[in-house]
């Protein structure tokens, strides 16, 4: 009677303490924000030059930047669409922060405005300028426009700035390489198509607003669609990152979707087929549901937020859970007559829990020193899956040690199709062994694979991480070539502590810029000092301007005999004085001015609260590249630690590079893990080598097929061979543990055949994912574990007869 | 007021092109000009250019050199009144003055594509180049000829209201430009005296 008592009493503590346990995993669920963020696919803790690189690809103004094609009709037909689509964007103020499509009226109102400022803005300002010599000069030089198709523009500002420096300003204001312009808009220069460039207000993170954007976009092309004669002919091309990143979304979302309704279906059919029970299945899907949910509850509690990308993926990441059930429900099962170490009477579950339980526990630890791997791997969304892993995979384990045995102290009793799959089980163990030499051969010829290919076999570079598609990728290429302007690879950084000091240094290095511009060496450059000069360059441009008696004098003199009479220059002297006492400009004061927007694409404030300058270069000749090394060595007079060259394209290669690296010394930590675990848990030298030899053959052959088939090796792939390790030691353990019982067990034979099915099944879906980080790790972990069980089942040593 | 004046201009071209009569057949036209300067050239004449501005009290006048390096190389070096250059080489222009240089696509900006493809254009016998941007009208014979071209495109006409190139045989002697407000340009070539026998003058 007490026993039963106790018994009952411990089925309701162990009911109770998981109810209220998943209760608080669904509340600390319900209460987390999911991210999409793609940057966390994006490695975390970089040096300062790489976060900066991190940054600038997370919120910097590629991020939120739509290039933007029209296709089809007549050129005169797709200029109208241009302008029509772009003033519509513009109009649309709370959306769009800078429409640019070469139409020169959008840019009246930075015009007006640099008119305004020029004496603050010019580089030519100075003493010897407003000197009668210097104005002579620079008159001289400004009436030599006119008479030209240049002269239009400068002809009605003569006599405001008859020194030219509105001149002066656009020359260091248009950029070297520009969109070709016709019929008043950019067009492409190979293809018959007007582009623009479309920025957002809202942050690149924020998705939801990059989607809104991207409808207005849609929206405004489809009325103008309808309103242009002509227009149906017409065709919108889309490109950019925030596009990407909310393709990739909605793929996540849709894969995600997908993949756990079908993973449910394929691995609840396997179980249905192996129990035909409903109980059963039921009952199979507890761990893992539970896994689920303490995996999503701590990866809440680590990170703050959960990404779509671990809700979708993490699942079939701990498929293998449902491999605990399965074990559990066969191997929980009744001693049949059959089983002489079985004591009659006794209930099930206790011959699980002394028979296999410590076994499922060793694969167990090998699975999560797999799954260490991805915690530390950098990457904050694989970090994510790491924790979740973990932490599934012990509630779920957790799960089957404590509460299957209170609901079902006997297993699963159906029987279902389990006797064929032990049959047959039976059957490729007993001939698997055969193949031992093919396997052997096939092991060497991939070692050979891999020798050949040598370093060739690793993948150095990100874009292979990119989930975008090559013929997005190609689109995306083509429309940044017809602008141009984007296509700066390599860049002068300038840091301060302040904007000021950002913008100092952005001033000096430019004026080595311009040297290299004058060599020949550099098309030209961009800077945000050009546009917002710091306080003490303006101050000192404001002191060089003369008062209105002795501008008035020296203006007497610097026209005497010249075609321009003074008397004509009045409105040049009052905006003269004025400028004397204009407040200087700061980043406060031109935050709703029209250069605004121009500015902070170039000027930033990291979140540290320092502040960037980022100075954009445009290589010479026609298809010119930068010498970043001369680059350095010119720039090296400057203040190294507040001027610093980026080569982005070698900045994020060498970034992926130094990932990689920690990826496989992070691999070849949790493998010796994973050999130390097993090593204390099997305490033979001959056992170890029985259980590590087909798992090291399966990585190796896994490998070489990679080899073979030409596919770079990545850190995702690394991470697949980490799984295939952790997956296939619970195959080898049981092999091993079979092989010193009685008899080769039924039972255990179907669990293991079924549990390698379901597997192979999971995997086998997340390769046929569209992302190829996932679709990555399906690929090598689908054949890599059934590569596992059927090498730990050829190389388990043969027992004698008798033995 | 802008598109008032667009308007007018349009229309003014659209009557020029539909009253225009018809050139006289077998005379010196536009096919006969262009092969008799489609000979490939290079070499660097003198030029002397005056300027009519409207609000300036006397003409502007420059002088220096031009060069030409078929197909697509152009060099305007000015020498006096004060130094500056203009290179100008397939798509990219480089302009250099005060010490200082700056480049450019050509194509961003059309009012400097229409002029500079108007000099290429003749230089090198293309008819079709000229054709894409201009109504071209020829007269005289080829001892005596020249070329008139006016702007197709709004916006080279919104800068430039028309040219005129005019020359002897296969040698361009000068160029008038008619900008849109009225004011001109007169170039006049001359082979500079010291070119060498080997260089044919580019015009």
């Amino acid at each position: 009677m007490r026993g039963i008592a106790s018994g009952r009493q411990h089925a309701a503590i162990v009911l109770l303490a998981w109810g209220v346990a998943l209760a608080a995993c669904l509340v600390l669920i319900a209460r987390t924000p999911l991210s999409t963020d793609l940057s966390a696919f994006l490695p975390a803790s970089p040096d300062p030059g790489q976060r900066l690189l991190i940054e600038q690809i997370r919120s910097g103004t590629a991020s939120r930047t739509l290039l933007i094609g029209i296709e089809g009709a007549s050129g005169p037909t797709r200029s109208a669409a241009s302008r029509e689509i772009a003033n519509a964007l513009r109009r649309d103020t709370a959306t769009f922060e800078q429409v640019a499509n070469g139409d020169v009226a959008a840019f009246a109102a930075i015009g007006q405005w640099l008119v305004e400022h020029r004496y603050l803005l010019s580089p030519a300002v100075d003493a010897q300028r407003f000197s009668a010599a210097g104005l002579r000069e620079a008159i001289d030089d400004t009436l030599m426009l006119l008479g030209t198709p240049a002269g239009a523009a400068a002809k009605p500002l003569l006599p405001r700035d008859p020194s030219g420096e509105m001149a002066r300003l656009a020359e260091s204001l248009i950029p070297a390489q520009a969109p070709r312009s016709e019929g008043g808009v950019w067009v492409s220069r190979r293809a018959e198509r007007a582009v623009m460039l479309a920025v957002a207000r809202a942050d690149g993170g924020n998705l939801d607003a990059q989607a809104a954007a991207i409808d207005r976009v849609r929206g405004a092309f489809s009325q103008v669609q309808a309103a242009l004669p002509g227009g149906s002919e017409l065709r919108l091309l889309i490109s950019g990152a925030p596009l990407f990143a909310v393709n990739s979304r909605s793929t996540i979302e849709s894969e995600a979707r997908q993949l756990s309704i079908v993973g449910t279906l394929v691995v609840g059919l396997l179980l249905a087929l192996a129990f035909a029970s409903l109980r059963a299945l039921a009952v199979g899907m507890l761990p893992v549901a539970t896994g689920m949910a303490a995996g999503i509850a701590a990866v809440a509690m680590v990170f703050g937020s959960v990404h779509a990308m671990t809700l979708g993926f993490g699942a079939t990441l701990i498929g293998e859970t449902v491999d605990y059930a399965i074990y559990y429900l066969i191997q929980a099962r009744p001693a049949g007559a059959g089983h002489a170490s079985a004591a009659a009477g006794q209930p099930g579950w206790r011959r699980w829990l002394a028979d296999s339980w410590p076994t499922v526990r060793i694969g167990l630890l090998t699975s999560v020193c797999g799954f260490a791997a991805l915690v530390f791997s950098g990457f904050p969304g694989l970090a994510q899956l790491g924790v979740f892993s973990i932490a599934g995979l012990m509630a779920a384990a957790l799960t089957t040690r404590y509460l299957l045995p209170v609901l079902v102290p006997n297993g699963a009793p159906g029987q279902g199709l389990r006797r064929h799959m032990a049959r047959i089980a039976g059957a490729i163990v007993h001939h698997l062994p055969r193949w031992r030499l093919a396997a052997a051969v096939l092991a060497i010829a991939a070692a050979g694979v891999i020798a050949w290919r040598g370093a060739g076999l690793w993948q150095s570079d990100l874009a292979s991480l990119s989930p975008v598609s090559t013929a997005a990728q190609a689109l995306d290429a083509d429309l940044r070539a017809d602008i141009g302007a984007s296509d700066a690879r390599t860049m002068v950084v300038a840091r301060g502590p302040d904007a000021q000091a950002a913008l100092a240094a952005a001033e000096r290095a430019g004026a080595v810029l311009d040297t290299l511009v004058q060599q020949g060496r550099l098309d030209g450059y961009d800077s945000p000092a050009r546009l917002l000069p710091s306080v003490a360059v303006q101050t000192a441009r404001q002191a060089a301007l003369p008062d209105e008696a002795t501008l008035r004098e020296r203006l007497i003199q610097a026209t005497s005999g010249g075609a321009l009479p003074a008397d004509r220059l009045q409105p040049f002297v009052a905006d003269v004085q004025a400028a004397r006492t204009m407040a200087v400009l700061d980043v406060e004061r031109i935050r709703d001015t029209p250069i605004a927007a121009l500015v902070s694409s170039m000027l930033m404030r990291s979140p540290d609260g320092a502040w960037t300058a980022l100075l954009p270069l445009q290589p010479a000749g026609r298809n010119g590249t930068i010498d970043t090394a001369a680059l350095r060595a010119a720039l090296a007079g400057i203040d190294a630690e507040r001027v610093q060259v980026i080569d982005i394209k070698h900045e994020l290669d060498r970034l992926y590079a130094g990932y990689l690296r920690e990826a496989a010394a992070q691999a070849a930590i949790g493998a010796a893990a994973v050999l130390l675990l097993l090593g204390l848990h099997l305490r033979a030298m001959h056992r170890l080598f029985t259980v590590v030899l087909p798992l090291a053959l399966s990585v190796l052959i896994t490998l070489g097929a990679l080899a073979a088939t030409g596919t770079a090796v990545g850190i995702l792939h690394l991470v697949g061979l980490l799984l295939v390790v952790a997956v296939g030691s619970n195959y080898a353990l049981f092999f091993d543990a079979l092989q010193r019982r009685a008899a080769l067990d039924d039972d255990t034979l179907a669990s293991l055949l079924l549990a390698n099915v379901t597997t192979v099944a999971a995997f086998g879906l997340i390769a046929l994912s569209a992302m190829p980080a996932l679709s990555a790790i399906g690929r090598v972990v689908a054949p890599g574990a059934l590569l596992a069980l059927l090498l730990a089942a050829a190389f388990t040593p043969r027992r004698k007869a008798g033995d | 007021m802008c598109r008032i004046a667009n308007a007018g201009l349009l229309a003014a071209w659209f009557v020029a092109v539909v009253a225009m009569p018809a050139a006289a057949a077998a005379a010196f036209d536009l096919a006969a000009l262009m092969s008799l300067l489609a000979t490939p050239r290079e070499g660097t004449v003198a030029f002397t250019e005056q300027r009519f501005v409207k609000t300036l009290d006397a003409p502007l006048r420059a002088s220096g050199t031009l060069s030409f390096a078929a197909p697509d190389r152009l060099e305007r070096r000015q020498t006096e009144p004060a130094a500056q250059t203009m290179q100008v080489d397939g798509n990219r222009v480089t302009l250099t003055r005060g010490g200082r240089s700056k480049t450019l696509m050509l194509d961003a900006s059309p009012e400097m594509l229409g002029v500079i493809e108007a000099l290429r254009g003749t230089l090198t016998g293309n008819g079709a180049l000229l054709s894409k941007h201009f109504r071209t009208t020829v007269s005289g014979d080829a001892a005596q000829w020249s070329l008139e071209l006016v702007p197709l495109q709004a916006e080279l006409k919104r800068s430039l209201a028309g040219a005129r190139l005019w020359g002897r045989q296969d040698q361009l002697l000068g160029v008038e430009m008619t900008m849109a407000d009225g004011d001109r340009s007169v170039t006049t070539i001359a082979p500079l005296s010291s070119a060498p026998a080997a260089s044919r003058p580019p015009g």
